[in-house]
């Protein structure tokens, strides 16, 4: 039963990971180069051009001017968006005011999960896992702990309060919104109480995490711990799958679509690119496409002209 | 008809949907008349699909028998898996896909939509109830997920979601502002351009004015307004001799000058409706000296591409000639004129659907005449534009192309009581004639346009002037694109917003001539001047 245990912490692991995978794959097998869909203001634009929305396209002859990239731009616009989940504040107040405890509920225990990874990490390269400064680490562990899975059971409970009460968002919840936002705060409660009924959370998760890199499969001492971790390795396993992915799309929404303003260039890749993509076969049946309906391709759409004269028989 | 109404409406509800009352929509400063729907005859409704509110745009046909119900919907479903194939939309399905599948439904979009707010907050008109559909159906009639009905909830697919879903597609301005808005990345425009889409590329369904009377005229005569080359070459002629005697400036308009720096682009329906701009471009150009053409050639004197509302073959037909008509002329720049959607088809859009051979660099006019106006080729006398003007952002070239600041540079130098309104730059508000609305009239879409979606631009246009409001300041909206300028003028003189507040409406060029010290004064006209 341990085994099994150890066992379904890696598969939920590995699994998150090829499904994190997966999705930027098919995310990027969609097409070589889609169209350029940017949505002003893009932060990379600059800091007095992001202020007010404008960009490369407001100079004159743009083409013969160098792109000024602002890498800084982006990373504060992204940073901004994900730490303080700035558009939902922006726009949507009322929901901000339960979803950022949530998030920042989840980011705390997240940061926490890599904290005592990096101390397992430490202690195996032969730090001494009771000295002062894993002391210190178990004290901290112990409050990010704490606060974070309080926040994610008052969002949480928060939110599915919301998706309840408020007419608008009632009819465009689902069951798996109910059961997406419970399995947080069920998670968020077994944290709480294997906190409260253990002597050290970090303690806990340091062992569990040591066990899991040496392969040493010992029962762990506390059941409140247990179901935690296997709720942990269902949401592992289940975020990706479900519109809760945005974590992990998030970055492409924003760099490669709502960002995404760079004008092509024309480089041998991009040349080829674009030469395949134009001999892809059409299928499309509408007649100013299909016409005749001999096979197509996008030359072949974009070079006739469905409303040429007949030519007669 | 529905008032509490749910997802599931589309594919149960018998007959017309939803109704909006005029009469409960939000009130405005301005003086604002509701337009009563005109109700749709018993031919409309035995024959046709206008089943989802008081406005029919597609005119999809009504199915006479179980196979025809059918057959739409199989054609739909069609449509759909061609919609999510690479080969048949590599345009933008990565877009597409990441809309479907990272939604969670916190309607954070419904507030930033003109529509849903103007509709008195109807549900229909939620940016995210008709995609909220189409992910339904998408996940479970298509993708077939397990427990696809329990994840993301039941949607009954029949020929009346067929039909609702495909009008629905048809009650957004495509103006993207809901997009903007989504803390995820989500594009609810570009679901609804994309149900477009499908029903034109695969079911042969669009609304005419757009396709037949838009992009396939377009492709036959050489424009969407029907004028072949002779034609626009002898209006221009016309347009040249009675604005130069209008500003005592002689005006020529030069054709296919080969090897010219810049190929002018204008939308032409300005040759038609507002020939005053024609006039204005070609006297600032010619006054400043710049090196300049328009092109005869068919398709290429139309700027316009209503593809990019509805189709992607015929986006790239049309930007194609018009690339290929630049490189003809051997032209170092196209210079696109006072149109918002073809500012954004050719530069933004056919910037990776034409192949690198055909490409040349295309410029807004708002950046050439920005570079005119500041450089001081023109002579220019502010005080002639002493009346308070504001302005409004052409969605397409402003939040989609971040172009914003030049035409304000302009109206700061030229414009003594310039005003912005409120919600401007890349936050503005549709004029609510966008994506296609703007030319069509029929089947209560003009009242659409006046109660509903261009409601939001009356607020904002009374909002800029609530200090002068009234017949006795004259007063100029400039909508530097020729669609914003149709629903424009629409929505004023429905309501003789002429007279009662001395509005006069038109582009950025006209206000730069109307300031021009060595033309006659007052190029712009208010009602009651005399021509």
């Amino acid at each position: 039963m341990t085994t099994l245990f150890y066992i379904l912490g890696y598969l939920a692991v590995a699994g998150f990971i090829c499904l994190a995978y997966l999705k930027i794959k098919s995310y990027m097998a969609a097409s070589p180069l889609h169209v350029r869909w940017e949505l002003y203001p893009v932060p990379h634009e600059g800091a007095k051009k992001a202020a007010y929305g404008g960009s490369f396209m407001e100079e004159k002859d743009w083409w013969t001017r160098p792109r000024h990239i602002s890498h800084w731009g982006d990373i504060k616009g992204i940073l901004v968006e994900v730490l303080c989940l700035h558009a939902t504040l922006e726009h949507n107040p009322k929901l901000w005011l339960r979803t950022y405890p949530f998030h920042v509920g989840m980011y705390m225990l997240m940061g926490g999960t890599i904290i005592v990874i990096l101390a397992v990490l430490a202690q195996m390269f032969g730090m001494d896992p009771q000295g002062g400064f894993m002391i210190f680490v178990s004290n901290v562990i112990s409050a990010v702990v704490l606060l974070g899975a309080f926040c994610i059971v008052g969002g949480g409970i928060a939110l599915i309060q919301r998706r309840r009460s408020d007419a608008g968002l009632k009819k465009y919840t689902t069951p798996e919104h109910y059961l997406n936002l419970g399995a947080f705060v069920l998670f968020g409660l077994l944290t709480l109480a294997a906190w409260a009924f253990n002597p050290s959370y970090f303690e806990l998760a340091r062992t569990f995490i040591h066990n899991l890199f040496t392969f040493t499969f010992q029962p762990l001492p506390s059941l409140f711990f247990t179901l935690n971790l296997l709720v942990g390795f269902f949401l592992l396993i289940w975020i990706p799958v479900t519109n809760m992915g945005h974590l992990i799309m998030k970055y492409f929404m924003y760099h490669d679509i709502r960002w995404g303003d760079e004008p092509t260039n024309y480089n041998d890749k991009n040349k080829e690119k674009i030469g395949e993509m134009l001999k892809y076969n059409v299928t499309w049946s509408a007649d100013h496409i299909a016409g005749d309906g001999s096979p197509k391709t996008w030359v072949d759409v974009a070079t006739t002209n469905p409303a040429a004269p007949k030519k007669e028989d | 008809m529905k008032d509490n109404l749910r997802l599931s409406d589309v594919s149960t509800v018998e007959g017309q949907m939803v109704s909006i009352d005029p009469n409960t929509l939000p009130e405005l400063s301005l003086d604002v008349k509701a337009m009563p729907w005109k109700p749709f005859t018993e031919e409309q409704k035995e024959n046709t699909a206008c089943i989802l509110d008081d406005v029919c745009v597609l005119n999809i046909p009504k199915p006479k028998n179980k196979q025809e119900e059918e057959e739409l919907v199989n054609k739909f479903l069609n449509g759909m898996r061609k919609l999510f194939s690479k080969e048949n939309n590599w345009t933008f399905l990565p877009m597409l896909e990441t809309s479907m599948d990272n939604c969670v439904q916190c309607n954070s979009c419904s507030a930033a939509c003109h529509l849903f707010e103007m509709s008195g907050e109807h549900e229909m008109y939620r940016p995210n109830y008709r995609s909220e559909i189409f992910r339904r159906i998408y996940k479970q009639y298509v993708k077939k997920e397990p427990l696809a009905k329990w994840r993301y909830g039941d949607m009954g697919l029949n020929w009346k979601t067929v039909a609702r879903l495909g009008e629905l597609a048809y009650r957004c301005n495509l103006c993207r502002r809901c997009a903007q808005t989504c803390p995820i990345g989500v594009d609810n425009g570009l679901i609804a351009r994309e149900i477009r889409k499908l029903f034109s590329q695969e079911l042969g369904i669009y609304p005419r004015e757009l396709h037949e009377k838009g992009t396939l005229n377009q492709m036959k005569v050489g424009s969407s307004t029907g004028m072949t080359p002779e034609v626009v070459k002898e209006n221009v002629e016309f347009i040249d001799e009675d604005y130069s005697e209008i500003t005592g400036v002689g005006i020529h308009t030069p054709f296919d000058v080969k090897g010219a720096d810049i190929m002018l682009l204008h939308n032409a329906g300005e040759i038609m409706a507002w020939p005053e701009n024609i006039a204005a471009f070609s006297l600032i150009f010619q006054e400043a000296g710049l090196s300049w053409t328009l092109s005869s050639k068919a398709v290429a004197y139309d700027g316009v591409n209503y593809g990019v509302f509805y189709d992607d073959a015929q986006t790239a037909r049309i930007a194609l000639q018009h690339m290929m008509a630049a490189k003809e002329l051997g032209v170092k720049k196209i210079v696109i004129g006072e149109c918002g959607h073809a500012h954004k088809a050719l530069t933004v859009i056919a910037d990776r659907v034409i192949p690198f051979e055909y490409q040349v660099p295309r410029e807004s006019c708002y950046v050439t005449l920005r570079d005119i106006v500041m450089s001081g080729r023109l002579k220019l006398d502010p005080s002639r534009n002493n009346f308070p003007v504001t302005l409004h952002d052409p969605c397409n070239a402003v939040r989609l192309m971040g172009i914003v600041q030049p035409q304000r540079e302009i109206l700061h130098k030229i414009a003594p009581q310039f005003r912005e309104m409120p919600c401007h730059g890349v936050d503005n508000y549709c004029c609510g004639g966008g994506s296609g609305f703007a030319i069509m009239t029929r089947n209560n879409i003009d009242e659409w346009r006046g109660n509903i979606s261009g409601r939001k631009k009356m607020w904002q246009i009374g909002e800029a002037f609530k200090d002068c409001l009234g017949p006795e300041t004259k007063k100029y909206i400039c909508a530097p694109c020729s669609n914003c300028k149709g629903q424009i003028r629409e929505l004023l003189e429905h309501n003789d917003l002429y007279s009662k507040n001395s509005f006069a409406y038109g582009g950025l060029v006209e206000l730069i001539v109307n300031a021009m010290s060595n033309t006659n004064p007052g190029f712009i006209k208010w009602e009651g001047d005399e021509e």
